[in-house]
């Protein structure tokens, strides 16, 4: 059993303005509270030290999922266990659904914001391969300033990311898929609860039976989320059929630069990146195609 | 930081006390009101022990500050009986041999809850990912999911 919690100051801005000057005020010793299923539990483990917590629960508006002509944006605050729910997910983004769907538990999907799962920076992190695929961007907020940012640009190692002390995550943008466009999310993992071994996101566009776009993310074999630039290329420009298919995979497996830990070694990680590229790209294209 | 008085509603009842806002809501609920039926064990949401419904959404209270869920409701395991009559989920555990130690049961059972709450007529495997949150270290999981699905047919019937 974990230990209590040690006191911090606690703070409940009601705007994202008050939260982003409170964060910039105390820099590094404040930390964001959102669902606290990662925060509470790494304070009470004793891996994260902080003084000030900052709650951005009391911020109205920013649990939002909402589906426009341009794609799909959803708020700071919305939980995964709404994505998983939401008809608008469900039925345009089912890669988002799949990687949503299987992470751990109800509880956790309850408590748990997707932004804060990105923002936790895990290499395993199922959301994250999945809105690589999507080519999803980031809005991020600071005292100063406004951005958006691809996700491919938001990660820097394990547990870091370019957020600087005084910006929060308050919003992920996800395009519209293109016609034609198929996605599908695979993980490889020991219990339904735990955190992914291997996790693979494919995004295709096939016209004309021949692969225009694809955009393969292999989570939990490397520092981040990675994306599979060679494999990618071998199915661009091609007709999917089965042995562009499996060189691709093949690809995907020398890319990836796993560790050997005690969820899996580096061997299996590899050879499950082939297997489940070639399961992800074959779903992905049937998609595509209906 | 100084302590706040905080009103909570706790199956059905107010109270309000003074907390600190590094507490945990299962410390409060145990260690402050002396509901103790929420159960506490491995403290970092593995396990499901202390699982408590939040305006009807299962959470895991362990991992929530207390002053988070000031004026939600929030429903436990002691909150589900209506006097000495058993809510059909109890009934139905009891009735299926769905508790041995009993130490993970009050989490199981607001789990099934919810569960049960947002789809009356679970599949086996919806009953299965229900209650994926929650471990079970004496036995298996085969007469609880049982008895979730017997009480589900119960509750579709609406007897108790």
């Amino acid at each position: 059993m974990t230990r209590p919690l040690k006191p911090f100051d606690y703070f409940e801005p009601n705007t994202i303005e008050e939260a982003v000057q409170i964060l910039d005020k105390y820099g590094t010793k404040a930390k964001v509270l959102a669902g606290g299923v990662d925060l509470v539990a790494r304070m009470r483990l004793r891996q994260i030290r902080t003084e000030y917590v900052v709650s951005i629960l009391n911020i109205p508006g920013l649990d939002y999922i909402q589906r426009d002509g341009a794609g799909l944006k959803f708020g700071a605050l919305a939980t995964i266990r709404s994505l998983e729910l939401s008809p608008k997910v469900q039925k345009d983004y089912a890669m988002l659904y799949e990687a949503a769907s299987q992470i751990a538990s109800v509880q956790v999907k309850n408590m748990g914001t997707a932004v804060g799962n990105l923002c936790v920076a895990t290499p395993a992190s199922d959301i994250a391969s999945a809105l690589y695929a999507l080519s999803a961007k980031l809005r991020i907020i600071s005292p100063a300033s406004e951005k958006i940012i691809p996700i491919e640009n938001f990660f820097v190692g394990v547990n870091q990311t370019v957020l600087e002390p005084g910006e929060i995550v308050t919003e992920v943008i996800v395009p519209s898929p293109a016609p034609q466009t198929g996605g599908a999310f695979f993980k490889l993992v020991r219990t339904a609860s735990d955190i992914a071994k291997v996790n693979v996101a494919v995004s295709l566009t096939v016209t004309d039976n021949t692969c225009r776009e694809a955009r393969i993310a292999l989570g939990s074999v490397a520092p981040t989320v990675i994306r599979a630039n060679r494999a990618e290329e071998a199915l661009k420009g091609n007709t999917l059929e089965p042995k562009v298919v499996e060189k691709a995979a093949q690809l995907a497996a020398q890319e990836a630069k796993p560790i050997t830990d005690l969820r899996s070694t580096v061997e299996y990680r590899s050879e499950m990146v082939r297997v489940l590229v070639r399961r992800a790209v074959e779903k992905a294209l049937t998609r595509a195609r209906a | 930081m100084a302590e706040q008085r905080v009103k909570f509603m706790v199956n059905g009842r107010s109270y309000e006390i003074p907390i600190e806002p590094h507490m945990t809501l299962v410390e409060v609920l145990r260690d402050k009101l002396d509901i103790t039926g929420t159960k506490i064990s491995c403290g970092a949401g593995e396990c499901g022990a202390c699982t408590v419904l939040i305006d009807g959404k299962a959470v895991l209270s362990c991992l929530t500050l207390a002053i988070t869920a000031r004026e939600k409701n929030i429903l436990t395991i002691e909150g589900l009986a209506e006097g000495s009559d058993l809510h059909p989920i109890q009934k139905a555990f009891i009735d299926c041999g769905a508790i041995q130690c009993g130490f993970c049961t009050p989490g199981m059972i607001l789990a099934a809850k919810a569960l049960l709450d947002e789809t009356p007529n679970p599949t086996h495997e919806e009953a299965k990912q229900g209650l994926a949150g929650n471990l079970c270290r004496c036995t298996g999981y085969v007469k609880i999911t049982d008895a979730v699905l017997a009480a589900a047919e119960k509750m579709r019937k609406g007897g108790s």
